[in-house]
């Protein structure tokens, strides 16, 4: 004899059942920063709002421990999300906008937009900040309109402007200063050419970090008497035969290997230590002469990335202290050498201490 | 609606004056001062032009200004207290509107305009906030860095539109290439970091601002052209309130709000820069 109750209750534990699994198999994409790109992380649940609550609840203790972050503040008010065809409209309160650094509201934007248009069935969204249309509050984005990744990724600036080649006079005691910098691997031989310049100086600081010395560029006295007595860097890490890479992070220092001898060490500046480059072994992934960062809109040239966002770069300012957003930046006269080296594959072992 | 809410206010003004009368003996009487004959009673409605760097950025819907920040922000919620009245701001989306000649949706206007007896003309000044020269903000690459005004002449220059800089790019730089004039600071900002533009000639503490925002987006500042110009609050032709507004502005530019304003939303010196000739 059946009960009509019993029926009904099996009926719901099935339909529950179903429920559980559609939910257990719905999944979100969330999008953080990592180095000096955007990454996407999985999340259960599915549609536009529970992709917003996954994306202010930030990273979790795992992602965060390789560096993968979030500028969007977790208090951040969502004031309404809307969705007409495919532009869905994110009305957030100006705790999204708090603040006056260029670099972080790019990037907050950059994480909403990836995240949101990462939703079925969404390609744009209309950013609105306590019901406005914003202006002005994304440095060099027009976001007055639907916002698509696309344009995010679509460069905005005109790509940096080649290094300028020194054009000081040339003199004796500076070659001779050069070619032992060379000898030791901390300049390329072609740069012994007499004259200061970017090369010298970034060969200069890369020698006096190895050494221990004041980081400032010039072939003082104290500088021009270890380069007297100086060896040539030696690997820290023993590794096979091959072409490989250490980041020395104590020291702000790229030694180029092959087989297991230092063909040139470079000067870098890794993470600040807010966002500090992930310490690891991890192997270049990709390469790319020419490397957009949507986050933060600007250009990364000679990028060889080898975790996430990760990768050595050339950047304009390679200060002689850790100051990027987590990548290895590398000073225009190296960058091209330091990116024909590096083939895809390559092991880049990332050193607390040395 | 209007006219009840100010015969309510002249109603109560009156009643407190007459308690004051009783209260206090007749040497000491001071009249009750009446509110400010604001466009809104009760409310300060301040103009804006979104958006400029530093000075103003926000939201907006329609002409309702949502969220604001910025120099002139900060400047015109210190005068809004000063004058004891909550700050209403209101959106005005093309600039020439703030100093054209008829009627205006505000009480007074920031949005960097110069005083020109032009202007005065159509509109009311403030006391001026703010000393301005035209400056020169170069695109990345350009290479040599002009000295002179002779040396921009072969520069493909940019303006914004019926601007201050537009006009002295024509009577002072007289360029080679006419110069590109654009309709917004936005687009204009963007043909320089796009390198259209080889360089821009705009109000300098704006384009110092932005070379300092974003480095890597543009060049160095060539140097300022001395115009000397001055940025005044734009009242209504024949405000009531131009008085009352000016010494607000005087006390504000004496107490040190303005400078302490300008240290916080432009945080650029401007004295370093060469005045080009």
């Amino acid at each position: 004899m059946t009960h009509p109750w019993r029926a009904l209750v099996a009926c719901i534990a099935v339909l529950s059942a179903l429920v559980w699994t559609a939910s257990a198999a719905a999944a979100t994409k969330v999008s953080f920063v990592q180095g000096e790109q955007n990454v996407f992380v999985t999340r259960p649940g599915d549609g536009l709002q529970s992709a917003l609550q996954s994306l202010l609840a930030g990273p979790t203790a795992a992602e965060r421990k390789t560096q993968i972050r979030t500028y969007i503040a977790p208090s951040t008010p969502v004031l309404s999300v809307t969705q007409q065809g495919a532009v869905a409209t994110v009305d957030l309160g100006d705790t999204f906008v708090a603040g006056n650094n260029a670099d972080t509201l790019n990037a907050r934007l950059s994480q909403l937009v990836a995240t949101v248009t990462a939703v079925p069935g969404v390609t744009s969204v209309q950013v609105l900040i306590d019901g406005g249309v914003p202006l002005g509050l994304f440095p060099g984005i027009d976001a007055t309109g639907p916002l698509t990744v696309a344009k995010l990724r679509t460069p905005s600036v005109a790509p940096p402007p080649n290094p300028v080649t020194p054009s000081g006079p040339v003199t004796g005691g500076t070659k001779a200063a050069q070619q032992r910098l060379a000898d030791l691997g901390y300049l390329l031989p072609g740069d012994a050419d007499g004259r200061l310049g970017p090369a010298t100086t970034a060969a200069v600081i890369a020698f006096q970090k190895w050494e221990g010395l004041q980081r400032d560029g010039v072939l003082g006295p104290k500088t021009l008497a270890a380069l007297g007595r100086a060896n040539r860097p030696t690997p820290i890490t023993q590794g096979g035969s091959g072409r490989r890479l250490e980041v020395l992070v104590d020291k702000q220092l790229a030694l180029a290997i092959q087989d297991n001898r230092v063909v040139r060490a470079l000067h870098v500046s890794s993470g600040k230590p807010s966002t500090p480059t992930p310490i690891g072994s991890f192997k270049v992934y990709a390469q790319y002469p020419r490397w957009w960062s949507t986050p933060f809109q600007e250009w990364l040239l000679w990028a060889s990335p080898f975790v996430g966002g990760v990768a050595t770069h050339q950047y304009p300012d390679v200060p002689v202290y850790a100051a990027s957003h987590g990548c290895v930046r590398v000073p225009a006269p190296n960058a091209p050498w330091l990116y024909r080296f590096l083939s895809v594959g390559d092991p880049v072992r990332v050193l607390a201490t040395s | 609606m209007r006219r009840l809410r100010i015969l309510l206010a002249a109603a109560a003004a009156a009643a407190v004056a007459a308690l004051a009368a009783a209260a206090v003996p007749a040497a000491a009487q001071t009249p009750a001062t009446p509110p400010p004959a604001t466009m809104v009673p009760g409310v300060l409605t301040v103009g804006l032009n979104l958006p400029s760097d530093g000075f103003q950025v926000g939201a907006v819907s329609g002409t309702t200004v949502t969220f604001a920040r910025g120099l002139e922000v900060g400047l015109a919620a210190a005068v809004g207290r000063r004058m004891g009245l909550p700050v209403q701001f209101v959106n005005v989306p093309v600039f020439s509107d703030i100093v054209a000649p008829g009627p205006k949706p505000f009480d007074l206007a920031l949005a960097q305009v110069s005083i020109t007896s032009g202007r005065k003309q159509n509109v009311d000044f403030s006391a001026a906030y703010l000393d301005v020269d035209q400056g020169v903000l170069l695109r990345r690459g350009l290479g040599t860095t002009p000295t002179t005004l002779a040396k921009l002449k072969p520069l493909q220059l940019c303006v914004l539109q019926k601007s201050t800089g537009a006009a002295v790019v024509a009577s002072r730089v007289k360029p080679a290439k006419p110069a590109r004039t654009y309709p917004g600071v936005t687009a204009l900002f963007q043909g320089l970091e796009t390198g259209r533009c080889d360089a821009v000639v705009y109000d300098a503490p704006t384009l110092a601002v932005l070379a300092a925002e974003v480095p890597l987006r543009v060049g160095s500042m060539a140097g300022v052209i001395a115009t000397g110009e001055r940025y005044g609050a734009v009242l209504p032709d024949g405000s009531p309130l131009v008085k009352t507004v000016n010494t607000v502005v005087r006390g504000l530019i004496a107490d040190g709000t303005v400078a302490r304003l300008q240290a916080k939303w432009l945080n650029v010196n401007l004295t370093t820069l060469k005045t080009l000739s």
